[in-house]
């Protein structure tokens, strides 16, 4: 595992989630696509180490949601998708998709749960509309993110 | 050869250190936690702020041409739009000449422009202003808002007429002010707010807070203009000694629709 291009892909993921994409109202979540990408092509201990990391990122720009939250449903979700993925190969772009949209929902609302907030129905929406949206994205960033940190996204590996 | 020595650690252990650090954020105390938020955004400002001219606004002066081949209906709308445009530039031109009749402002200029986007959220405190007029327009100048300070121009594209403004309650904002007579620094602390800490003496509640002109970073005032009131004063957590403010501005930035940018020794 290439660390180092890890981090600095986690790092851009973390800035343009900020950044760029806070201008807008309804957008993709990166740093769950980054999440399943690490769960699903990573082997299981460096997709625990991974999906805590990127929960962590997920914290430092998840103001007004103080820290913590984000970390433990990321870290949950993205170890007991990397186990999972050892009896499922989630491999196909529409799986990918579909894994993302549920990974974002489940994530999403223990996100929220752990923050204290009330799970009232605009929370849903939010949640719902990102994991959408991120759902639909994702699956196409799986190429450039795996070529940058060097995997082989063909080979089918279960460890 | 040496042989690497390599430690394995257990799926297990590695999960539990890492629960055990989440929740350890979580139920650490916020202020604290929030810290590493603030740092973030500090550190990276320069890419976070590259977003900022990505917003799109069509804004598109009504057109005088082809005006004629409307039907008489359109025409009619055409020239009530036309009025309210007269209207609005003169409401405009008065509130200029207000602050321009202000002995304090003499060799000062103002841009005035609209209010684009206003982004009050958590620790990023920021608008997006359409300006007629950017001679002279520069990073760090004063912005007013119903006569009062409101932020500071962070960026600046003239091509595109329109600037950035960072919002005294922005997290990376900072400000030299006065209060109570004393001097001080007062920085942003997101979600509408800002904070003067360690200062050296008690302040009431309701005590005004003054800019100060910041001739280093650009803000100039002539004297200083109101920004803000002191809603909270307790002691400091660490020092028993001195005295943490929180400063709400005095004015209702969510609602405003038009500011004035400070210019001094503006282009001829």
């Amino acid at each position: 595992m290439r660390w180092f291009r890890f981090a600095a892909l986690i790092l851009t993921v973390t800035i343009l989630q900020k950044g760029v994409l806070a201008r807008w109202d309804n957008k993709p979540d990166l740093l769950l696509i980054a999440l399943v990408f690490s769960a699903t092509y990573l082997n299981t201990s460096d997709a625990i180490i991974s999906s805590f990391i990127i929960g962590f990122a997920a914290d430092l720009v998840g103001s007004p949601i103080p820290m913590g939250p984000h970390m433990i449903s990321f870290g949950v979700f993205g170890t007991l998708l990397a186990y999972l993925n050892r009896v499922i190969a989630i491999r196909r772009l529409p799986y990918q998709a579909l894994a993302i949209f549920v990974m974002g929902i489940l994530a999403g609302v223990l996100t929220h749960v752990l923050a204290g907030e009330s799970l009232s129905r605009s929370m849903f929406a939010v949640v719902l509309v990102t994991s959408l949206y991120s759902g639909f994205v994702g699956p196409f960033l799986v190429a450039p993110s795996a070529w940058w940190i060097g995997i082989r996204t063909g080979r089918l590996r279960r460890r | 050869m040496k042989a690497r020595k390599q430690t394995k650690v257990s799926r297990r252990m590695l999960f539990t250190w890492f629960m055990l650090t989440g929740l350890i954020l979580l139920f650490a105390p916020h202020d604290f936690t929030g810290k590493f938020q603030l740092a973030f955004v500090h550190i990276f400002r320069w890419p976070l702020s590259i977003g900022g001219n990505v917003a799109l606004t069509a804004r598109t002066p009504p057109s005088v041409e082809g005006a004629k081949q409307r039907s008489e209906a359109q025409y009619r709308n055409y020239v009530e739009n036309l009025k309210q445009t007269l209207d609005e530039q003169t409401r405009k031109l008065e509130k200029l000449s207000g602050l321009y009749n202000t002995f304090v402002w003499e060799g000062a200029d103002f841009a005035l422009a609209d209010v684009i986007i206003k982004t009050i959220d958590g620790s990023r405190n920021e608008m997006t202003i359409n300006c007629r007029k950017t001679d002279g327009l520069m990073k760090g100048q004063y912005v007013l808002g119903d006569e009062s300070v409101i932020g500071t121009i962070s960026e600046v594209f003239p091509q595109i007429a329109k600037a950035d403004v960072k919002l005294v309650t922005d997290s990376t904002s900072w400000i030299p002010v006065e209060v109570a007579g004393i001097k001080t620094i007062m920085t942003g602390s997101g979600n509408n707010a800002a904070k003067i800490v360690a200062l050296k003496k008690e302040v009431k509640v309701e005590e005004k807070v003054f800019a100060l002109k910041n001739l280093k970073e650009g803000g100039f005032l002539d004297a200083p203009i109101i920004v803000g009131k002191v809603v909270r004063c307790e002691r400091n957590t660490q020092m028993a000694s001195v005295w943490d403010l929180t400063v709400a501005p005095v004015c209702d930035i969510k609602s405003l629709e038009d500011v004035a940018v400070i210019i001094i020794n503006p282009p001829k």
